[in-house]
């Protein structure tokens, strides 16, 4: 696919905030990548490596799991405020992965804290095909 | 004209506290980790505004709304003179300043109960696109609110933001304040400290 699938997304889902299933928010994503790496398919696996992964830029927010617990299942904690944060599974949480504007603006947020740089679209995808795993 | 005391201890202390905690809530505001700092300054703006606003009811002389509130002719009116370089002079805040402070008094309230509730989890998401929207309407405004400052300071050959350090400007010596506001100034503090305690709960 050459067509900027995640931009229209995104675009539409700021202007109508549209929404989307998880799994066609993974698709986006993995056909994003496939751009870059070719025959990229979402792996679960790498999505729990990448979830567990002690980054350690940030010695308060070492990991994704310092805030959403080891996981996406669970209830999580704010590492820095102590607030409780719902989980990311959407067999737990149905709303989770389908307002791609709200997805993108916590990708961006999160990654820049925890890795330092923001998450690449082969993470993202990975990461939601983890966070979904069950669904 | 002689240099006279306008500004009490509660306005002075309020105007930098509230400019303080605007600028650090807003360069942490994107950031999680800074959140908990981000909540703190922005409950400070918050609690500073409400204060005001009772301040502006009870307070001393020029901190009374009536002394400086006045109606959208009269701001125009004074912004026109002010650009053919012939404003009047006022002890307090002229017309157009009054407005720009109602505003940036407003969107304190607004940023801080949007933020508060967004940090509480009261609304859905279109509250934490309200926060977004009242917190860049009020940079503008901010933005507004400096040249405003800047402007006038020349028109009348004086130095706004120093007379908002020491609270004094020009003016009759009868429109003096006698009292420089101690005790309302404590109580300010204690206001915001408590306030700010609970919003950030
Ligand atoms: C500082 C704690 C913290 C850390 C660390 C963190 N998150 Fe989050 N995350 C949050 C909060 C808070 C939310 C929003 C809570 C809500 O919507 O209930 C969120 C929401 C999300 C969402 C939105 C899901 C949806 O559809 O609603 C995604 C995606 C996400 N985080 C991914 C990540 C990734 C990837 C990492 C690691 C790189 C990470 N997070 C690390 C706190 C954190
Ligand atoms: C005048 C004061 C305030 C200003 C100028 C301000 C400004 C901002 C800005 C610019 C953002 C980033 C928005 C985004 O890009 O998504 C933000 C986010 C946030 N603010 Fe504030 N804020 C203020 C007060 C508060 C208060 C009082 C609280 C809580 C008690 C608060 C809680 C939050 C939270 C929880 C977020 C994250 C919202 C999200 O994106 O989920 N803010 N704020
Ligand atoms: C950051 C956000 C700011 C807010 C919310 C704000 C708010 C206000 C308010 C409410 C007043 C009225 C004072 C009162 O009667 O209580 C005021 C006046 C004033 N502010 Fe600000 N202000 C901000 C930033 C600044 C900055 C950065 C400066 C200077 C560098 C400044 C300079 C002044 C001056 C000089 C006055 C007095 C104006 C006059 O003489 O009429 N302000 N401001």
């Amino acid at each position: 696919m050459n067509v900027p699938l995640l931009p229209m997304l995104l675009l539409a889902g700021a202007a109508t905030a549209w929404s989307a299933t998880p799994r066609e928010l993974a698709q986006s994503y993995t056909a994003e990548a496939s751009r870059l790496i070719p025959g990229f398919q979402g792996s679960a696996q790498r999505g729990a490596e990448f979830y567990a992964r002690r980054f350690a830029v940030s010695s308060h927010l070492p990991a994704c799991s310092a805030c959403h617990t080891d996981s996406p299942a669970r209830i999580g904690r704010h590492a820095v405020t102590g607030k409780t944060i719902q989980p990311l599974s959407p067999s737990a949480v149905a709303t989770r992965f389908s307002d791609p504007a709200k997805v993108e603006k916590w990708f961006r947020r999160n990654c820049t804290e925890v890795l330092g740089r923001e998450c690449s679209a082969a993470e993202k995808a990975d990461f939601i095909a983890f966070a979904t795993e069950g669904t | 004209m002689n240099k006279i005391l306008v500004w009490d201890l509660p306005v002075r202390l309020g105007h930098w506290l509230m400019v303080a905690g605007f600028a650090l809530a807003w360069v942490t505001g994107e950031s999680e980790r800074w959140r908990l700092v981000h909540v703190f300054a922005g409950s400070t703006v918050m609690a500073v505004a409400a204060y005001r606003l009772l301040w502006g009811l009870i307070g001393s002389r020029h901190a009374r709304f009536a002394d400086f509130v006045r109606g959208p002719v009269q701001a125009l009116g004074y912004l026109r003179q002010l650009l053919h370089r012939s404003p009047p002079h006022y002890t307090g805040h002229n017309p157009a300043a009054g407005w720009a402070i109602l505003l940036l008094l407003a969107l304190a309230l607004a940023s801080g109960a949007s933020g508060w509730a967004t940090y509480q989890e009261l609304g859905g998401d279109w509250i934490e696109e309200a926060h977004e929207l009242f917190a860049g309407l009020m940079l503008i405004i901010v933005g507004v609110h400096l040249l405003g400052v800047l402007l006038g300071s020349v028109a009348h050959r004086e130095n706004l933001v120093w007379s908002m350090v020491t609270g004094r400007k020009q003016g009759r010596p009868e429109e003096a304040l006698t009292r420089p506001g101690l005790l309302a100034a404590l109580s300010m503090l204690a206001w915001t400290g408590l306030a700010v305690w609970w919003l950030a709960r």
